[in-house]
């Protein structure tokens, strides 16, 4: 049996040396009045756009302004610099980010990288997934610094239920939703 | 002398004894590990012709940078040559080029890996494979190469399965890649690399979903043998044909006998080849089930002769020649939707 010095394989997976980490804004955001909240959509799942249906309206009624983007699945070469600029533009006109869905492994990926892009900028950021895919979505937020970015969970699996029943997991999700954001009712 | 500044662990070299701590490190991939020395590492750095801290690659979207240093240390564990420094580098070079959308393959739960296809001189300085068994079975180098690689996705890109990857099957090249050169010598056309703008020396990187063979016993011209390419790429249930899926390619190994024999004989112009497997490539859109009806028609899938092709042009099916040369087969690689294989030069030391 011989003793011996190796090296580590490893790098730290935290994201200290490439940004920032900032921390996110306060979500105590209080009322939704004058707010502008922007939601990420995808183009994969109808079950997020059931679910963006249902609670674009509901904050809507609390008095925010509601800015839909809906992220290419196709985030590769010239298409990336593409939505990558949308990003971007969504961002701007937004003061607040619900970034949906982490439903699958890479579009988990995508959720949490919009998700902090908008805590990056030190905006109150939600990603939202479904419950299959909670861990992955909470390394990832870890990986990229925010390890507190919160996740709002959705049941899974969800793209296999029926609209109607889709949009009750979305009105019974409200209230939560709201409790992330800080929203007092 | 190379100073390298990877945290120093204790570590019992024995065989065994040396796996069983890097297993329990959460470093290895379940095969047995080479241990790390420092005098291993600085061989291989050495050979990169690179500085240690030399950032080859950084992945954003993840937060990850590769350096020389990280390259060689999982390379030694891995079972590589110091020889292949400069082939590994250039392989992360280009597997995390934007459009090989890295850090979704690694999240993803699809089976997918970024296959190596070399091209150039390199493949005979390392032994890469590129003839009989040359996507396994040859005793070559080609599975440590592929090896130190998702060893790098392990210990630097994070890639872990139950944390950062949802892959729900994987596939056995998750642990030793695929790495395979192009079998020049036996091609009537330019190399692959060349014909996408890198000459000599160079490594594409390809999401790759498994590979999978093509049989045809009796096929006797190229039209035939491309036919049966093209026809048995396209099938429902593969990435390329997810309505949303409109970046997407499709990489076929063409056996040399066919090559030289058939195919180069009737289509002595790549781009012919390209076209008529890209014709085969595609189904009727009556052949879908009615639930993808929908998305086909909203995202343009469906083309005026009612045929919905698996990828979008010509240009994206992807053909190079490799294999033994007793013909019969084609190996084809379905893609993970939304990349676009990726090429870079493989840069020897000064």
């Amino acid at each position: 049996m011989s003793k011996g010095i190796v090296l580590d394989p490893t790098v730290g997976g935290a994201k200290s040396s490439l940004s920032n980490d900032r921390p996110h804004a306060s979500f105590g955001l209080g009322s939704l009045r004058g707010r502008v909240l922007g939601i990420r959509g995808d183009e994969l799942w109808r079950s997020w756009d059931w679910v963006v249906n249902e609670w674009r309206s509901a904050l809507e009624s609390e008095g925010a302004r509601v800015v839909f983007w809906r992220s290419a699945g196709n985030r590769a070469g010239k298409e990336a610099e593409r939505v990558d600029r949308e990003l971007q533009a969504f961002l701007d006109e937004v003061d607040v980010v619900v970034s949906g869905l982490a439903n699958c492994g890479s579009c988990t990926m995508w959720t949490v990288h919009d998700a902090l892009a908008g805590a990056d900028r030190g905006m109150p950021a939600v990603a939202v997934a479904t419950e299959q895919f909670r861990g992955l979505a909470q390394a990832l937020t870890a990986r990229g610094g925010h390890p507190d970015l919160p996740l709002q969970i959705l049941p899974y699996p969800l793209e296999t239920q029926d609209e109607p029943d889709v949009r009750v997991v979305a009105r019974s999700a409200y209230a939560d939703l709201l409790g992330t954001l800080g929203v007092a009712r | 002398m190379t100073t390298l500044t990877s945290d120093r662990v204790e570590a019992d070299l024995d065989p065994a004894a040396f796996m069983a701590q890097a297993e329990a490190a959460g470093w290895g991939d379940g095969l047995p590990l080479i241990p790390p020395t420092e005098e291993r590492v600085r061989e291989h750095v050495d050979a990169s012709g690179r500085p240690p801290d030399d950032v080859v690659a950084v992945l954003e979207t993840v937060a990850t940078r590769f350096t020389v240093e990280k390259i060689a240390v999982n390379a030694v564990m891995a079972g590589t040559r110091p020889a292949t420094m400069p082939l590994l580098c250039a392989a992360i070079e280009a597997m995390t080029d934007p459009s090989q959308e890295l850090s979704g393959l690694n999240a993803t739960t699809a089976p997918v890996v970024s296959a190596l296809f070399v091209n150039g001189p390199i493949r005979h300085r390392l032994h890469v494979p590129f003839a009989g068994g040359c996507f396994g079975g040859e005793a070559g180098p080609g599975p440590a190469i592929g090896r130190a690689l998702r060893l790098v996705m392990r210990n630097v890109a994070g890639q872990r399965i139950g944390t950062t990857s949802e892959s729900v099957f994987g596939q056995p090249a998750r642990v030793t890649g695929i790495v395979v050169g192009e079998f020049e010598e036996r091609s009537p056309w330019a190399p692959l690399a060349e014909r996408r703008g890198v000459p000599g020396d160079a490594v594409t990187a390809y999401a790759a979903m498994g590979t999978a063979n093509i049989l045809d016993m009796v096929a006797a011209t190229g039209a035939d043998v491309l036919e049966v390419i093209g026809k048995s790429v396209a099938y429902l249930g593969t990435n390329a044909f997810v309505p949303q899926a409109v970046l997407a390619e499709v990489a076929i190994a063409i056996n040399p006998t066919w090559a030289m024999e058939i195919v180069g004989r009737d289509f002595p112009d790549i781009r012919d080849v390209q076209e008529l497997i890209w014709r085969h490539a595609s189904l009727p859109v009556g052949w879908f089930p009615a639930h993808f009806h929908p998305d086909l028609e909203e995202w343009g899938r469906i083309k005026p002769d009612g045929r919905v092709h698996l990828v979008s042009s010509p240009e994206d099916v992807i053909v190079f020649v490799c294999g033994g040369n007793g013909g019969l087969h084609a190996t084809f690689m379905q893609c993970f939707s939304g990349t676009l294989a990726a090429t870079r030069s493989v840069r020897s030391p000064a």
